[in-house]
């Protein structure tokens, strides 16, 4: 990794008179092209336009070491997707308590998967993209607080997070925009490693609220038409406010001989909603020759829908269309399969070639995606 | 990739190609390293001596032949292997790579005036101002 160093030298002798800060940064880019293959298909927000904007980004980081043991990481992101619009994707700080412990507080990527917290470093791991079966909750980062422990057990690395906040952002529902805001998010996440061999579990626990203005509105929304009608309550059992959340995961890696296994197994739901449980999983395996290594993955995401919800309500009723529509539309059934490749081809960079097809056996079609690019980190 | 094309031919010339590697660390550093102690302290997944006393481990640039012999031998993994396991750890603010340096004269140097560094360079360049703690075949 070129790094540069900047010493602010200046800034430092003003600001403490001895120390100096040390100023790190490094950044990562993934330029990637693709289309879908099918008249017609759309997957990953490709159609049969070709198109260089859709997945790429290009990130700038900043850390800033001020000694006695406290740095600031800053790191700043574009995507394609969103016209290149520079954010602030992280911005903490980091307190190393002792040599095994530390803390990072300010705005960090939730633990929820095994790439979580680098999937945007395409470098780090072979795939175009993480699988988004699994991968596609829908929000990434959290305001809060980690505390960060790594040691040995016996043979075995270990690292543990544990991590409290809130999430205050976009979301979406199918193809409605919605504000979402998790509440007293806190959960767990550990990592067990030896000679090849990683496990992983984690458990997040939230409190979720969604604001859909189709649905929310206090006078034109759905749930104001059925309270209306006197059903209060069903309303109740649809509605997305101050509802209990879990997620759950756990996972497993394999580097042993040049093979590569990683697995990863997902339960998310939120409860007394109209949001169906999450069941995804992925398994992906690849081989290593020398600076060329090619993969296949299978991915399922099943999300059963709350039909139990609108079992009452008759089928003559006005209000039974749009209630079922509701809960059904979060019914999906889709089995994603990849075939990929990496090639090392420069110190700093990879190209890589992933070829995807999605059978969405719900809505009764067959997708399929070609990527192609290079990430790279400097 | 160019690198081992071009070493393909020093390697068929001379058997000296196949340079040992030797971990250094300062004369007065009388702790004990076995491999997997310096795997770990070169991955980060260790911060110090077995004595306790705090590490500070050197690196050699990517240019530097001896580099991938040493991320071959004591990481078990190559280069590009060790690139990607430190983008995991500096993107996420988990980790710091090593300090790189730009040629095993600035290691030996680095080494021998810093009793908490710890360095390789290939045998061949070991100087009297530090110490061999493990040589890697």
């Amino acid at each position: 990794m070129l790094k540069r160093k900047l010493l602010a030298a200046t800034i430092a002798a003003t600001l403490c008179g001895t120390s100096q800060a040390a100023v790190d940064i490094n950044g990562f880019a993934s330029i990637k092209g693709g289309m879908a293959l099918g008249s017609g298909d759309e997957l990953y927000g490709y159609d049969d336009d070709f198109s260089f904007k859709n997945e790429s980004l290009a990130a700038l980081q900043v850390k800033s070491d001020l000694g006695d043991k406290l740095s600031i990481t800053a790191q700043l992101l574009g995507r394609g997707a969103n016209d290149w619009d520079v954010k602030f994707e992280w911005a903490f700080l980091s307190y190393d308590l002792t040599d095994t412990l530390r803390i990072n507080a300010g705005r960090l990527r939730t633990p929820f998967y095994k790439y979580s917290d680098f999937r945007d470093v395409g470098y780090a791991y072979d795939w175009s993209r993480v699988p988004q079966s699994v991968y596609g909750l829908g929000f990434d980062n959290i305001e809060g607080a980690s505390l960060y422990h790594t040691t040995t057990l016996g043979n075995f690395d270990s690292s543990l997070q544990l991590i409290v906040g809130s999430y205050d952002g976009d979301a979406a529902i199918g193809d409605a925009a919605a504000d979402a805001q998790i509440d007293n998010v806190t959960g767990i996440a550990w990592e067990l490693g030896q000679d090849g061999y990683s496990f992983r579990m984690a458990y997040l626990v939230g409190k979720t609220t969604f604001y859909v203005d189709q649905l929310d509105n206090s006078a034109t929304g759905l749930y104001a038409q059925l309270r209306a009608f006197g059903l209060g309550s069903l309303a109740g059992e649809l509605d997305i406010v101050d509802e209990s959340s879990s997620f759950a995961g756990i996972g497993f890696n394999i580097d042993k001989n040049d093979w590569l296994v990683v697995s990863e197994i997902t339960k998310a739901s939120v409860d007394n909603s109209f949001i169906s449980d999450q069941e995804s999983y992925y398994i992906s395996i690849g081989h290593r020759f020398d600076n060329i290594t090619p993969y296949v993955s299978f991915e399922k995401e099943d999300n059963d829908a709350k039909t139990e919800i609108y079992a009452g309500v008759p089928t003559a009723s006005p209000i039974f269309g749009p209630v079922a529509g509701l809960v059904n539309q979060m019914e999906t059934e889709r089995n994603s399969i990849n075939v990929g490749v990496r090639y090392d081809f420069h110190p700093s960079a990879a190209f890589k070639a992933q070829y995807t097809n999605a059978d969405n056996k719900t809505a009764d079609r067959k997708d399929s995606v070609l990527v192609v690019g290079v990430d790279l980190v400097f | 990739m160019l690198k081992k094309l071009l070493l393909i031919p020093a390697l068929t010339l001379s058997f000296m190609a196949f340079a040992n590697v030797a971990v250094i660390v300062h004369p007065s550093n009388a702790a004990t390293l076995s491999q997997d102690d310096i795997n770990k302290l070169f991955t980060g997944r260790a911060k110090s001596f077995t004595d306790g006393k705090a590490a500070e481990p050197v690196n050699l640039a990517e240019g530097v032949a001896i580099r991938a012999d040493f991320d071959q031998k004591a990481l078990g993994r190559s280069s590009s292997q060790m690139k990607a396991y430190w983008s995991k750890l500096v993107f996420t603010g988990k980790g710091t790579p090593p300090k790189e340096m730009a040629s095993e004269q600035e290691v030996l140097d680095a080494v021998a005036k810093n009793p908490a560094a710890i360095g390789y360079v290939s045998a061949a360049a070991v100087t009297g101002g530090v110490k061999v703690a493990l040589t890697l075949n």
